[in-house]
C-alpha cells in the first residue's frame, strides 16, 4: 500500500482527521461525539499512516530511534508507550469518577462552569465531564494502537 | 457522606464496585512491579470482602437495617439514571462471590501461569469480579447488560491466557457463542424498552403490574423475555446451552476456572431469580400455549418459563452426571459435574415458578440458593485444587495420576469433603443443598422432578467416587511422586473445606440469611418502592418548584 498516491493522500487527510476527531472529544459532552468516537477517529489517523508509510515510520520517521528488524513487535518502545496511554487513560477515568465522592456527591456526578469575558470566544463552557472523556479517549487509541500496531506486525 | 451506614441510599452499595475497579487501575499501572502488583490486588481483594460483609451486615443482616439499599449513579433519579440495588438476593450473591474471590486470589499470587501475559492477570481478574458485582448490583436491565460484556470480555481473555492451538480453539468457541448470546440479549433487552418504555427493573415491574394504567401492551414481553431466559440459561450452562463449557473450563487457568464455575455461573441463575420473581411475577400478562399435550395457561408469563426450566433443569442434570462419569481427567469431570449441578440450582427454581402457595415458592428459592453457594465453595475448591495438582505434576490426567492421597493428606482431605459435599453428605453444606431441593420438590408433589433428582444424585456419586478412586487412591505414579505441592495452596484448600464444614454445622444462620435473599426476591412492592421511580413529569414539575436535577 505504500504507493505516492497513498502517501500524498494520507499527507493531506491526516491533520483534517486529527482535527476533526479532536473537535468530537471537546464537545462530546453536549453534542453528538465524545471521547469514545474521537479516539477512534484519531486511531484512524494512525492507521492511515501506517498504510502509508509503513510500521516502522512512527519510530525512525518522527522519533528517530533505530528499530531492531526481528523484535518482539508487542516490545517495540511505540508499542509500551500505546499501553501506558491506556493504563494511564484508565485511571483518568475511575479517579475522575471517583472524585466527586471527595464532595459528597455519587460516583460519576458531573458539573459544569461557564467562563464570561474569555477572549474571542466571550464565554465558554468548562465541564467536568471531560475529564473523564478524556480518560475514555486515551483508553480508546492506547487499546486500538496497540491491536493495530501487534496484529499488523504478525 | 462517605459510608454512612444505616441509610437506605449509602454509598456503601457502590463500595465492593468501586473497590474492585480502583483495584483494577493500581494494578494496571503496576505492570512492572510483580510483587506490588500481587500485593494490591490481594489488598483489593480483602478490601472487597470487606466492603461486602459490610453490605451484609448494615444493610441485611443487622437488627435496625433497611434490608435494602439503593444508590443513583451520577446522582440522576430512577428510572432514567442507572440505579444500583442491594438487597438481600444481592448480599447473599456477592458473599458468595467475595469468599471464592479472596480464596482464588490468594492461590493466584503462589502461581500464575504464562509468560509475558502474567501483566495483565491481576487487572483481567478484578475485571471480572467487577462484571460479576456490577450485575448482581444492577437495577437497570440494559446496565445489566454492560456487566455481562464487562465480564465476558475479562472471561474471554482468559480462556484464550495459555495461548496454546487448543486454547485459541475454546476461545473461539467460547466468542462465538456468546456474542451471538449477546446479540440475542440486546435484542430482548430492546423489544422490552419498545414494548414497555423503561428498562429499569422496578419501574419494569411497576408498569408490568398494571399495563392498562400505562397504556401498554405487554403481551410481547413473554415471548421477550423466553428470549434473555435463553441468554441467562446460556451463562449458566443450562442444557441446551452447555456445550461451550468442557472446554472453556479446560482452557481458562483452574483459578479463573474457579471464579467462572463459582461466580459467573450464578450470576446467570440470579438474573433468572431476579428477572422471574423481582420483575414479572407479578406481570399481568396472559399467557395461552397449546403443545400437543400439554396446555400452559395463565394470568402470569411465571408457568411458561417454569416449564421451559423444568426441562432444562432435568436435561442438565441428566447430560450433566452422565457426561462427567466417562471424563478421562480432573477438569472434564468436574466441568461436566457443574452443568449437572447448575441443573440442581435450577430446579428448585423452576419449582418456585409454578408454585402457587407462597410458602413454597420461598423454600424452592431458598433451596436454590443454598445449593448455589454449596456449589460455589465445593466446585471452586475442586477447581482451585485442579491448579495444585497441575503445578506439582504438570497433569491433571488420570492416567497418569494415582496415589496423591498419599502424597498430600491435607489436599485429599480437602477434595475428599469437597467431593462429599457435592454428594451431600451431612453434616456438609451440599447436605442442605440437597435436602431442601429434595424438601421443595416433595411438598410440590412433583413425583417425576423426584426420580431426576435421584437419578442425579445417583451420577454425582458415580463420578466423585470415580475421580477420587482414579487420582487419589492407588500407586503413586512417577508424577505423582516427583510432585513438589505448593503448602499455601493446599492451606487456601483447606480454608475452603473448613467454609464447607462450617456452613454445614453452622447452617441455622446461613439458612436465615438465605430466607432473607429469597424474601427479597419475591418481594417485588419492597424493591420498587426503594427505588421509586418517578414519572417524567414529577421531574418537570420538581424542576419548576426550584429542584435541581
Amino acid at each position: 500500500m505504500t504507493t505516492v498516491i497513498m502517501r500524498t493522500t494520507a499527507r493531506a487527510i491526516v491533520p483534517i482527521v486529527l482535527v476533526v476527531a479532536i473537535s468530537l472529544f471537546i464537545e462530546g459532552h453536549n453534542l453528538p461525539g465524545g471521547g469514545f468516537i474521537g479516539g477512534v477517529l484519531t486511531t484512524t489517523a494512525f492507521a492511515i499512516i501506517y498504510m502509508g508509510f509503513g510500521l516502522d515510520f512512527l519510530e525512525r520517521g518522527i522519533l528517530g530511534r533505530d528499530v531492531d528488524p526481528g523484535k518482539e513487535p508487542s516490545r517495540d518502545r511505540v508499542v509500551v508507550a500505546y499501553r501506558r496511554l491506556f493504563a494511564y487513560g484508565f485511571a483518568i477515568a475511575v479517579v475522575s469518577g471517583l472524585a466527586p465522592l471527595v464532595f459528597g456527591q455519587s460516583f460519576l456526578t458531573q458539573t459544569f462552569v461557564m467562563l464570561e469575558g474569555v477572549p474571542i470566544y466571550d464565554h465558554l463552557e468548562v465541564a467536568s465531564a471531560i475529564a473523564f472523556d478524556f480518560g475514555v479517549y486515551c483508553v480508546v487509541v492506547g487499546g486500538l494502537l496497540t491491536i493495530l500496531s501487534v496484529v499488523g506486525a504478525e | 457522606m462517605i459510608a454512612t451506614p444505616v441509610g437506605t441510599d449509602s454509598q456503601l452499595v457502590i463500595a465492593p464496585m468501586l473497590i474492585v475497579l480502583a483495584a483494577a487501575t493500581a494494578t494496571l499501572l503496576l505492570g512492572r512491579y510483580p510483587r506490588a502488583r500481587a500485593a494490591v490486588s490481594l489488598a483489593g481483594g480483602i478490601a472487597y470482602a470487606a466492603a461486602v460483609a459490610a453490605i451484609d451486615w448494615y444493610i441485611v443482616l443487622a437488627p435496625d437495617a433497611p434490608g435494602i439499599a439503593t444508590y443513583q449513579v451520577g446522582g440522576w433519579p430512577a428510572p432514567f439514571g442507572i440505579t444500583l440495588v442491594a438487597d438481600g438476593l444481592s448480599a447473599f450473591m456477592l458473599t458468595m462471590v467475595a469468599i471464592l474471590g479472596v480464596a482464588s486470589l490468594v492461590f493466584s499470587t503462589r502461581h500464575l501461569p504464562g509468560g509475558e501475559e502474567r501483566s495483565y492477570y491481576f487487572p483481567l481478574f478484578h475485571f471480572l469480579a467487577l462484571g460479576v458485582t456490577g450485575a448482581f448490583l444492577t437495577g437497570d436491565l440494559f446496565n445489566l447488560f454492560v456487566w455481562f460484556e464487562v465480564m465476558l470480555m475479562a472471561s474471554y481473555v482468559f480462556v484464550a491466557y495459555s495461548g496454546g492451538p487448543e486454547h485459541t480453539r475454546a476461545a473461539f468457541w467460547y466468542v462465538t457463542l456468546n456474542l451471538v448470546g449477546s446479540a440475542v440479549f440486546l435484542l430482548g433487552v430492546g423489544g422490552i424498552y419498545a414494548t414497555t418504555g423503561t428498562l429499569n427493573m422496578a419501574d419494569l415491574a411497576q408498569r408490568l403490574a398494571e399495563p392498562a394504567a400505562y397504556g401498554l401492551e405487554p403481551a410481547p414481553v413473554v415471548g421477550l423475555f423466553a428470549l434473555l431466559l435463553s441468554v441467562f440459561a446460556l451463562k449458566a450452562g443450562l442444557v441446551p446451552f452447555q456445550f461451550w463449557i468442557p472446554s472453556a473450563y479446560r482452557a481458562a487457568p483452574p483459578q479463573v476456572t474457579a471464579l467462572l464455575a463459582g461466580a459467573t455461573k450464578k450470576v446467570g441463575i440470579y438474573a433468572i431469580i431476579r428477572l422471574t420473581f423481582t420483575v414479572f411475577a407479578g406481570a399481568a400478562v396472559g399467557v395461552d400455549l397449546s403443545l400437543p399435550g400439554v396446555t400452559i395457561a395463565g394470568d402470569s408469563p411465571l408457568p411458561f418459563i417454569g416449564a421451559a426450566l423444568f426441562i432444562m433443569a432435568t436435561a442438565s442434570i441428566l447430560v450433566g452426571g452422565i457426561g462427567a462419569v466417562g471424563r478421562d481427567s480432573l477438569e472434564g469431570v468436574f466441568a461436566y459435574s457443574s452443568i449437572g449441578q447448575v441443573g440442581f440450582i435450577a430446579m428448585p427454581v423452576a419449582i418456585a415458578t409454578t408454585a402457587t402457595a407462597p410458602g413454597l415458592r420461598k423454600l424452592a428459592i431458598v433451596a436454590a440458593l443454598v445449593y448455589a453457594l454449596n456449589h460455589t465453595l465445593a466446585k471452586g475448591l475442586l477447581f482451585l485444587s485442579v491448579g495444585t495438582v497441575r503445578s506439582a505434576t504438570g497433569t491433571s490426567r488420570f492416567a497418569d495420576l494415582g496415589g496423591l492421597a498419599m502424597r498430600s493428606p491435607p489436599l485429599a482431605i480437602s477434595v475428599f469433603v469437597a467431593s462429599l459435599a457435592l454428594v451431600g453428605i451431612p453434616p456438609l453444606s451440599g447436605f442442605f443443598g440437597k435436602f431442601l431441593v429434595f424438601d421443595a420438590a416433595a411438598r410440590a408433589r412433583a413425583g417425576p422432578v423426584l426420580v431426576v433428582l435421584l437419578v442425579g444424585s445417583l451420577l454425582t456419586i458415580a463420578y466423585t467416587t470415580r475421580a477420587w478412586n482414579r487420582s487419589f487412591w492407588g500407586a503413586q505414579t512417577d508424577a505423582v511422586e516427583t510432585a513438589s505441592i505448593d503448602p499455601v495452596q493446599v492451606a487456601v484448600l483447606a480454608v475452603l473445606a473448613a467454609t464447607i464444614v462450617a456452613v454445614g454445622v453452622g447452617f441455622e444462620p446461613v439458612y436465615e440469611f438465605a430466607e432473607i435473599a429469597a424474601d427479597a426476591a419475591v418481594d417485588t412492592e419492597g424493591y420498587v418502592d426503594a427505588v421509586a421511580p418517578q414519572e417524567a413529569s414529577d421531574l418537570i414539575d420538581s424542576s419548576a418548584n426550584g429542584g435541581d436535577h
